[in-house]
């Protein structure tokens, strides 16, 4: 009876929902215009940098996104980021090898996503706890090991796609990136697609919904939930590696500051969603992006306020104000087989 | 249940060994002076280190403060050690060690420690304390508290800043401004370079977060002193500790950008951004606190504040770009603060 | 370890039992911490010795364990109630940042106060702050179906915020010759003393775990809370107001960690400062899940973090060993702690009924 009603408002609401999608859509690029016209270098300085804030919110929300789908909830994915964050810097410090540091952020986050599944999924560890776990060890490891006055050889660079990169506006801003920033855009499409028009995406959303009934089907639970943790394992590493390989070249102790957590808020933001996460992201970046903006243009708000904004809005949209977002429905329950 | 506890041993070890391959950090030591302990007075001299909250490499004034007390090891010959602080509440702690071991001199690095240093000193008039950037509101006996002028470093990063734009826009990427130091540099940046060019634009911003996240997000400093390179500034002022080295760095990346550091002489520091790095506001901290260290072994140690030297670093590479001009107008500048003739924005 | 039949050392046994598996997990965090130290070069018997030294070599170091696990034990009770309930209050260290900025403000502000009533009323300042603030996930979780995981995480950030911005504004200390961001010092009236080497915050804090032990054990409201945790549909079909238990029990562990900063400004910082209460929030989880949510094996879990805390500068001082090293013992202790599995497989211990910890599961449950 009840899911009943729920579905008929919902029928309902979608012509309004599409409607006042394409209406916030319109606004906003009408907005970039404007200022676009007015001053043109300033906008593309706001946009590209929420870009480069939006980008390891993006990958780290895709993390979220394949574990909680799965049902496996991951609150460490400030770790993941940490600990590749440190173990790609320390790969380009030996070797100078770009690829290869990447290769071992990514792989760190795998291992530590293949740890949280083996904690969740064969031990039945509260999986919260087990994320908290991996954020204690890796700030207590990274910050052990961490020696300063190392240098690197050299991060990631621009690669400007050709004469895109030429369109004025978009093309600096989205086509003219460092290769993990096209990466993460890639990875946003590919996770929606693989997610949702695929055997495998089915198959996972399944287990996050209702493993028992997937498992009644043949779908190995315990399979598809340790790929899937291992898969957001790897996205966790690309943004940790973003980090240090991309964004700055260096490493410091602590350094992601909570960037794992807003990932969580931006995955919830986007109802775990890849695309509309990645807009969420962007919505994130452009609060710090504008945040800075307001204080060089000499406004004088006490910034703690304007800080504040982005996680009073999370608050808000996770509360339900603003549509509500729901969980898979098997989240944070370990399976049992019987 | 043996064989499963040595497996388990036997893992753990190798998971040690991996990450002790990781170079682990070197432990505290008590470096002995090299060729200099010949003739040891026969009580020995002992000067100890507390850190505020961090580590003592971190490439900023702990790492600056320790380094001053090395290097007064060296020409004089004492046993100095040192204590990292990890938690706030550790700080009268953390000097009482150093008192129970009887220290002579107990240096306490950032404004935070001020209380501790006093109610130190209080309790052990024998004992000389240095305390770096402490300013003293009234003269405690046996408490030297360093104190630097940043505003007049800011001032001289200001006008050289001011002298070397060619888009009449310069930007600041600033830590918090919880801490009276980062806001000093901006307001003597600001006002130097207003100075000067009455016309400049100056875009600058603090990091939005608290004090435990301000000095170490160094991607934020990156992509901040992005934001504003792209809006035209050519010019990167970064008073952040390790978030402005990422400015630093940030800047390194575009051509013809320069680039200012801050506190110590940053060209040792960032060895990333020397392509940019045009001077550093600095403080002379190692300096100061030889200075003072020494004051202390002969026995003439100053109480009160002890105001050290502020001025700009080297400009190494860039010397050939450092015209006579600009020598003469940093100089000018600086007669011209001394003589209150600069006006500084309150913040 | 084999398990017997019950015999007549049965009461050893049941004590044995509810201990064993944190005892052990020590144990093993303790070697693994041992190992890391060996690898890098250090001697773990000599940096455990300095540790242990440190934590109770003195009466003065004594008193700055009990100073320590005083904060540690309210925080760990907000969040082993939290969990009771089925909560994970991550909010804890937001909730205790608040509690010490208004007792921070209610001990400088209020003036002419003898201290019977000065520190009462700072104390409530605090618990109420923390109350109000847990209040908001709480009702969030109830009737929105927010998940508290992520709205206290989030308002963790708001807290920082808030308290940067007093202490930096309109609560600055202008004492004269003062640069730093900081509240003034309280008043004398609203200092809380010391017995000896034992502050009373910390008589305090054991009283209210003592409170906590018997709200949970012996009275409605504890077993309503236990049953909501436990199983919250068969809970709402026993006519149980789960939605208002929730609230409630976000409430209460709001206003413990609200108390815990409050004791944590007037007994041991003497005014609010930032950067003075980072971590110790969090820390209450570790407490939490060492106690396995028992408010009495709170006290001893906060006893026993708050000795590592308190040695580890002496350590650090005579071993030579970097203090990061408590990080590494604290959360392998945790893992060992809640990944019970690992633990009995090593010592082949058999599962036993009745040690399950209640927590909270993911964010899709309601």
């Amino acid at each position: 009876m009840i899911s009943k009603t729920v579905d008929k408002k919902r029928e309902l609401s979608i012509n309004w929902k599409l409607l006042r999608q394409v209406i916030l859509g319109l606004v906003i690029v009408a907005a970039i215009l404007f200022f676009n016209a007015r001053s043109p270098e300033k906008t593309s300085a706001v946009l590209s940098s929420t870009l480069r804030y939006a980008v390891p919110l993006i990958l780290g929300a895709l993390c979220g996104i394949f574990c909680e789908r799965a049902g496996i909830v991951n609150i460490g994915i400030e770790g993941q980021m940490l600990f590749s964050a440190f173990l790609s810097y320390m790969t380009n410090v030996w070797t100078g090898n770009l690829l290869l540091s990447l290769l071992v952020g990514m792989l760190t986050g795998a291992v530590l996503g293949l740890f949280l599944a083996f904690l969740s999924i064969k031990l039945k560890l509260n999986q919260t706890i087990g994320g908290t776990v991996i954020n204690i060890l890796a700030t207590g490891i990274t910050g052990y090991f961490y020696q300063t006055g190392l240098t690197t050889q050299g991060k990631l660079w621009n690669i400007p796609l050709g004469p895109l990169a030429k369109i004025p506006l978009i093309g600096p801003v989205l086509f003219n990136n460092p290769p993990i920033t096209y990466i993460a855009i890639l990875l946003v499409i590919f996770s929606q697609v693989l997610l949702f028009h695929t055997r495998w995406g089915l198959r996972t959303r399944a287990v996050g919904e209702h493993p028992r009934a997937a498992d009644t089907l043949g779908v190995d639970v315990f399979k598809i939930r340790y790929w899937n943790v291992i898969i957001g394992g790897v996205m966790a590493g690309l943004a940790g590696s973003f980090l240090t390989l991309e964004g700055v070249g260096m490493f410091e102790r602590g350094m992601t500051n909570g960037r794992g957590f807003i990932a969580l808020a931006v995955m919830i933001f986007g109802k775990w969603n890849p695309i509309s996460s990645a807009l969420a992201a962007l919505f994130f970046g452009f609060a710090n992006a504008m945040q800075i903006q307001l204080q060089f243009m000499g406004i004088q708000i006490p910034h703690q306020f304007v800080g504040m904004i982005p996680y009073l809005l999370t608050i808000i949209v996770v509360s339900g104000f603003v549509g509500r977002s729901r969980a898979p429905a098997a989240e944070g329950i370990p399976y049992e087989k019987e | 249940m043996k064989k499963r506890l040595l497996s388990i041993l036997a893992i753990l070890l190798v998971a040690g060994l991996v990450l002790g391959a990781c170079t682990p950090k070197t432990p505290v030591v008590d470096e002995a002076p090299e060729g200099a302990d010949v003739d040891q007075p026969t009580e020995t001299f002992k000067v100890g280190l507390v850190t505020d909250v961090g580590v003592v490499d971190d490439k900023n004034f702990n790492q600056a403060t320790w380094e001053g007390v090395l290097a007064a090891q060296k020409e004089l010959g004492f046993e100095a050690k040192y204590i990292e602080t990890k938690d706030a509440k550790d700080y009268d702690a953390n000097i009482q060690l150093f008192v129970d071991e009887g220290f002579d001199v107990i240096v306490t690095v950032g404004f935070a420690l001020g209380e501790a240093t006093i109610n130190a000193a209080k309790a052990n008039p024998e004992i000389a304390f240095i305390g770096v950037d402490q300013f003293q509101g009234e003269v405690v006996p046996g408490v030297a508290g360093l104190i630097f002028d940043e505003a007049l470093s800011g001032v001289l990063a200001g006008v050289l800043a001011a002298n070397l734009t060619e888009t009449k826009t310069i930007a600041a990427v600033l830590g918090t401004d919880l801490v009276p130091p980062v806001v000093n540099y901006n307001r003597g940046y600001v006002g130097g370079a207003k100075w000067f060019d009455p016309e400049i634009s100056i875009i600058s911003t603090y990091h939005p977060g608290g004090m435990d996240v301000a000095f170490t997000d160094p991607e934020w400093g990156a992509s901040t002193a992005k934001q504003a390179i792209e809006q035209g500034a050519d010019i990167v002022f970064a008073a952040a500790g390790n978030t402005g080295n990422g400015a630093l760095i940030e800047t390194a990346q575009h051509d013809g950008l320069f680039c200012i550091g801050v506190d110590t002489d940053q060209w040792l520091t960032v060895p990333e951004a020397h392509k940019c790095l045009v001077s550093s506001a600095t403080k002379d901290i190692t300096l100061s606190v030889v200075e003072l260290i020494k004051l202390a072994y002969e026995g003439n140690f100053p109480s009160g504040n002890y105001v050290g030297g502020s001025s700009l670093a080297p400009f190494h590479d860039f010397e050939s770009i450092i015209t006579e001009e600009i020598q003469a107008k940093l100089k000018e500048a600086l007669e011209a603060y001394n003589a209150g003739k600069i006006e500084l924005p309150e913040k | 370890m084999e398990e017997q039949t019950p015999s007549q050392n049965n009461w050893l046994k049941k004590v044995w039992f509810s201990v064993r598996i944190p005892f052990l997990a020590i144990i093993l965090a303790l070697l693994v911490g041992a190992i890391i130290l060996l690898v890098s070069g250090a001697n773990p018997l000599e940096a455990y010795w300095q540790l242990f030294k440190g934590a109770f070599g003195s009466w003065r170091n004594i008193q700055r364990v009990l100073e320590k696990s005083t904060p540690l034990i309210f925080a760990g009770l907000a969040v082993a109630l939290g969990f009771k309930a089925g909560l994970f209050n991550i909010g804890a260290q937001g909730q205790l940042l608040l509690g010490a900025l208004m007792a921070g403000y209610v001990g400088f502000a209020v003036k002419g106060l003898p201290a019977y009533i000065h520190i009462p009323l700072a104390l409530l300042a605090g618990l109420l702050t923390g109350a109000v603030f847990a209040a908001i996930p709480g009702l969030l979780r109830a009737y929105s179906g927010a998940h508290e995981v992520i709205s206290t995480i989030m308002l963790n950030y708001v807290a920082i915020n808030l308290s940067d911005y007093f202490s930096e504004g309109p609560w600055k200390d202008t004492t004269p010759g003062n640069i730093v961001s900081r509240l003034p010092a309280i008043q004398p009236s609203a200092e809380i003393p010391n017995i000896g080497p034992v502050p009373v915050g910390f008589i305090v804090a054991v009283l209210t775990s003592l409170l906590i032990w018997f709200v949970i054990n012996r009275t409605t409201f504890g077993f309503e809370i236990n049953s909501v945790g436990l199983n919250p549909h068969a809970s709402k079909y026993a006519g149980m107001r789960t939605k208002l238990l929730i609230v409630a029990a976000m409430v209460v562990s709001g206003a413990l960690a609200g108390v815990g900063g409050a004791v944590e400004t007037m007994g041991v910082v003497g005014r609010f400062q930032p950067g003075f209460n980072t971590g110790l929030g969090f820390d209450g989880i570790t407490v939490a899940l060492l106690a396995r949510n028992n408010p009495i094996a709170v006290i001893l879990s906060s006893l026993f973090l708050g000795a590592m805390k308190g040695g580890a500068n002496t350590m650090q001082f005579y071993a030579n060993v970097p203090n990061q090293i408590i990080d590494i013992i604290q959360g392998t202790m945790l893992l060992f702690v809640t990944a019970e599995m690992v633990v009995r497989w090593v010592f082949k211990l058999r599962k036993q009924r009745d040690t399950e910890i209640t927590v909270t599961s993911g964010w899709g449950q309601r």
